[in-house]
């Protein structure tokens, strides 16, 4: 009974954390629908970096200076801020003052990919062949999956194209996501790959 | 009898300690109370490699100058918690809660040894490997 009194006083603040102090949310845009770092509450893609924005609520302060711990570093890894998930697993993440005392922790678990979807930026997934006028620009979002279920994080998948394509990919900025360019017309595929999934899609051209 | 009578309000002395979060789906994370007969109770706690586990300390209110240590580290880590909420400490006072987190980091058995202003009390912590 008192254990549930405890659990009812501590329930009132908001976050997904064991303690419900803390929260720990992807880095991602407000429009950024496909932002594949929006899934704080889905497993890390194993080989994929989880960029975590960590905040407090406790009552009468402001956030204090917050450290990420991984209890398990070979499950999970911290790096430089950032969850790197290193083989199939679950570690707890420890969120700390500088001074060691754990103000929440919260389980993050480490899937491998089995399926690669492409997405437009607004999340809507793309299933068919692309059309495109010269000049025109698509960003394309890569989806990581373990069977139904979408994984977090962001990974550096490798983007190729067919030979003597009328388009150009080009990075811009992000890790995974590509810009397409139609530079003249004709027909290419695009084809994503990361670790054994991958996946292809047409882009056609037209002046 | 008067022996029995020193160990009952011995025991009555010491924190009583509760479970305040949960266990993931598919790993251990469980505190029990461990009954004996001529002394003190103790408390074991069963958890997951790579699981943390909070429990908090109460003896009528929490408890103060609360300290655990590990007999090994490597096997069960306690780090203090620290709590933004008041816990009652008597009919009409309150304190701020009074709380450890003990984390799984190795399959094997150890001990975690409590004390507090008001007593102390042992727990065997065991971490079980996962699947």
């Amino acid at each position: 009974m008192r254990g549930l009194s405890f659990l009812a006083l501590v329930a009132g603040c908001a976050g997904p954390g064991a303690l419900h102090q803390a929260t720990l949310v992807g880095q991602c845009a407000e429009s950024d629908a496909a932002c594949s770092k929006r899934h704080p509450l889905a497993p890390i893609a194993i080989g994929a970096h989880f960029q975590p924005e960590v905040s407090a609520e406790i009552d009468g302060t402001a956030s204090p200076s917050l450290q990420l711990e991984s209890v398990d570093p070979s499950v999970i890894a911290v790096d430089h801020g950032e969850l790197v998930a290193k083989r199939a697993g679950a570690s707890e993440i420890l969120i700390s003052t500088d001074d060691g005392s754990v103000v929440d922790f919260e389980l993050a678990w480490a899937a491998p990919v089995t399926e690669l979807t492409l997405a437009h930026r607004d999340g809507d997934r793309v299933a068919g062949t692309i059309a495109m006028t010269v000049g025109e620009d698509v960003t394309l979002v890569p989806g990581l999956w373990n069977g139904a279920q979408r994984l977090g994080g962001a990974a550096e998948v490798t983007w190729t194209q067919s030979a003597d394509a009328p388009i150009a990919v080009l990075r811009d900025g992000s890790l995974d996501r590509r810009r397409i360019r139609a530079r003249a017309a004709g027909k290419s595929t695009v084809t994503v790959a990361f670790g054994d999934a991958s996946a292809a899609i047409d882009v056609e051209v037209v002046p | 009898m008067r022996a029995a009578y020193l160990v009952v309000a011995l025991a009555a002395c010491n924190p009583e300690l509760s479970q305040i979060s949960v266990a993931p789906p598919g790993r251990a994370a469980r505190l029990d109370e461990v009954h004996h007969s001529w002394h003190a109770d103790t408390y074991r706690i069963e958890v997951s490699r790579g699981v943390a586990l909070a429990i908090d300390c109460t003896a009528g209110g929490p408890c103060e100058h609360l300290h655990v240590v590990s007999d090994d580290p490597a096997i069960a880590e306690v780090r203090p918690a620290s709590l933004g909420v008041l816990q009652s400490a008597g009919y009409t006072r309150q304190q701020p809660a009074a709380a450890v987190v003990v984390i799984g980091k190795a399959p094997g058995k150890t001990r975690l040894h409590l004390a507090a202003a008001e007593g102390h009390r042992d727990i065997d912590v065991t971490v079980v490997a996962t699947p």
